[in-house]
């Protein structure tokens, strides 16, 4: 498994806390012992996370979390270091492939990246 | 440059201009009555699932990845509309305005005429959005088209057969020509108020599960003619120069009978469209469109074209379940020039 990518210690609990927080400022349903419920976890465990001393949770924790504080689950996932499953299951289906077009995207601004399209293809008829 | 974005097929010249961008859909709706009575729009229940041939390379017909292009699944018996929306040009007060030839089984569907690519300047051999925003099947009179209707490629009920004499292509034939960008900028000049592009927002398809095991069907349909309806094909309000040359774009529409779509797709094909009596009896809406100007002809070779239903009749078969007359209780009536996204729908 090559899911877990480096991140820097902390990036995902403090950026979990400080998005966590600012809902909460507008609504009480944002404490930490309500959120934790209701994404199925301990509140000491989502406390540890949001201060680094947990790595951060699983995927379908973090997916819960996303869908629960209004975030994108792939940005969230990726601070988590962590890549969702449907995209490993995209690269793994043909590795060679995908990893060569990333590598080649790695470097391509953004909007050269997002006029990559499929064309239908029009053949003989 | 042909694109899907989900189920929604897009046309877009950026050669010619930036947002020239054309979507369209093909509509699943409700197969009307074939009684000699002329009905109003029926309505659109969702897009069918629009699927490129080449994903499935492994499962589909060789003569298929030949020809490229898309495919979506209909049931025999089935009826579409296809829907044409084009991209406000923002700064223009206008949308983009494309030629569109519709042909199935290699048939034009407005003049009768067998396919050959382009736009014909003698017998206009197209439609043009965003004037004409639908069109629900052959032309056989000004003012009437009969519905386009899907049955097995090779039954003898097609168009295509008719016409043609033979039955091998079956499908929907699309080409897209845009206008030419000098003619757009002289005939919609910059306006000064500015307004925000729109995009059609289309129903997403409810896909439910259905039959297991086909023992055996055949995989290709082509389009019949169904009952009548009242639909005019606009004549083309603009010159025949207006429209470009090069660049065009074409694309062959593979109608794949949805008991085999499991098969090649591994995907559930949407459930049966309701019948007209079942979606007239709930009361919901149908549809009559009125625009401005004149209509065209039919071509001769589809103004004695027999319906579907004639056919069986001749052959003693009987193909269309369902066909008892039905009178519309609830039409909406819908002018030119439609509110961005505005859609004919009908939904329980």
């Amino acid at each position: 498994m090559y899911d877990t990518l480096p991140i820097m210690p902390g990036e995902f609990g403090d950026y979990l806390r400080q998005r966590r927080e600012a809902l909460r400022a507008d609504d009480p349903a944002f404490s930490l012992r309500r959120v934790a419920g209701r994404i199925g976890v301990e509140p000491s465990y989502l406390s540890k996370v949001e201060r680094g001393e947990q790595p951060p949770p699983s995927e379908e924790t973090v997916i819960r979390l996303a869908a629960d504080l209004g975030e994108d689950p792939d940005v969230l996932l990726a601070l988590a270091g962590k890549v969702s499953s449907d995209l490993l299951r995209i690269i793994r289906a043909r590795p060679r492939l995908f990893a060569d077009l990333l590598r080649q995207l790695r470097d391509m601004p953004e909007h050269a990246v997002l006029r990559l399209v499929r064309e239908v293809r029009d053949g003989e008829w | 440059m042909i694109e899907l974005d989900g189920d929604t097929m897009v046309v877009s010249f950026p050669d010619v201009h930036p947002a020239a961008r054309l979507r369209i859909t093909f509509q699943r709706t409700l197969r009307i009555p074939d009684d000699g009575s002329d009905y109003p729009l029926p309505p659109g229940l969702g897009a069918f699932p629009l699927r490129h041939v080449d994903d499935f390379a492994a499962s589909a017909p060789p003569h298929w990845l030949r020809r490229g292009g898309v495919m979506l699944p209909m049931y025999q018996s089935e009826a579409m509309w296809l829907h044409f929306t084009s991209d406000e040009i923002e700064g223009h007060d206008a949308r983009y305005p494309f030629a569109i030839r519709v042909a199935a089984g290699k048939v034009d569907a407005v003049t009768g005429e067998p396919w050959r690519d382009g736009l014909s300047a003698t017998t206009q051999n197209y439609v043009v959005s965003p004037r004409q925003p639908w069109l629900d099947g052959f032309c056989v009179k000004k003012g009437t088209i009969r519905q386009f209707v899907a049955m097995p490629l090779g039954d003898g009920y097609s168009v295509e057969k008719q016409v043609t004499g033979r039955e091998e292509h079956g499908g929907l034939q699309l080409q897209v020509v845009p206008m030419r960008r000098a003619a757009f900028e002289r005939r919609f000049p910059k306006v000064e108020r500015h307004r925000f592009a729109a995009n059609a927002s289309m129903v997403p398809n409810a896909c439910a599960d259905m039959f297991d095991g086909v023992v055996f069907c055949k995989a290709e349909m082509s389009l019949g003619a169904g009952g009548r309806m009242r639909q005019e094909i606009s004549a083309d309000p603009f010159d025949f120069a207006d429209w470009a040359t090069e660049p065009t774009s074409r694309c062959f529409v593979h109608l794949v009978n949805s008991l085999a779509w499991r098969k090649i797709t591994g995907e559930a094909p949407p459930t049966v469209p309701f019948t007209a009596a079942e979606y007239n009896r709930e009361e919901l809406p149908w549809f009559e469109y009125y625009a401005d100007g004149p209509a065209l002809d039919a071509g001769l070779p589809l103004k004695g074209i027999k319906s579907i239903l004639e056919l069986a009749k001749a052959m003693g078969t009987n193909p269309l379940p369902e066909n008892q007359p039905v009178t519309p209780a609830n039409i909406v009536q819908l002018r030119q020039g439609l509110r961005p996204g505005q859609v004919r729908e009908g939904s329980f």
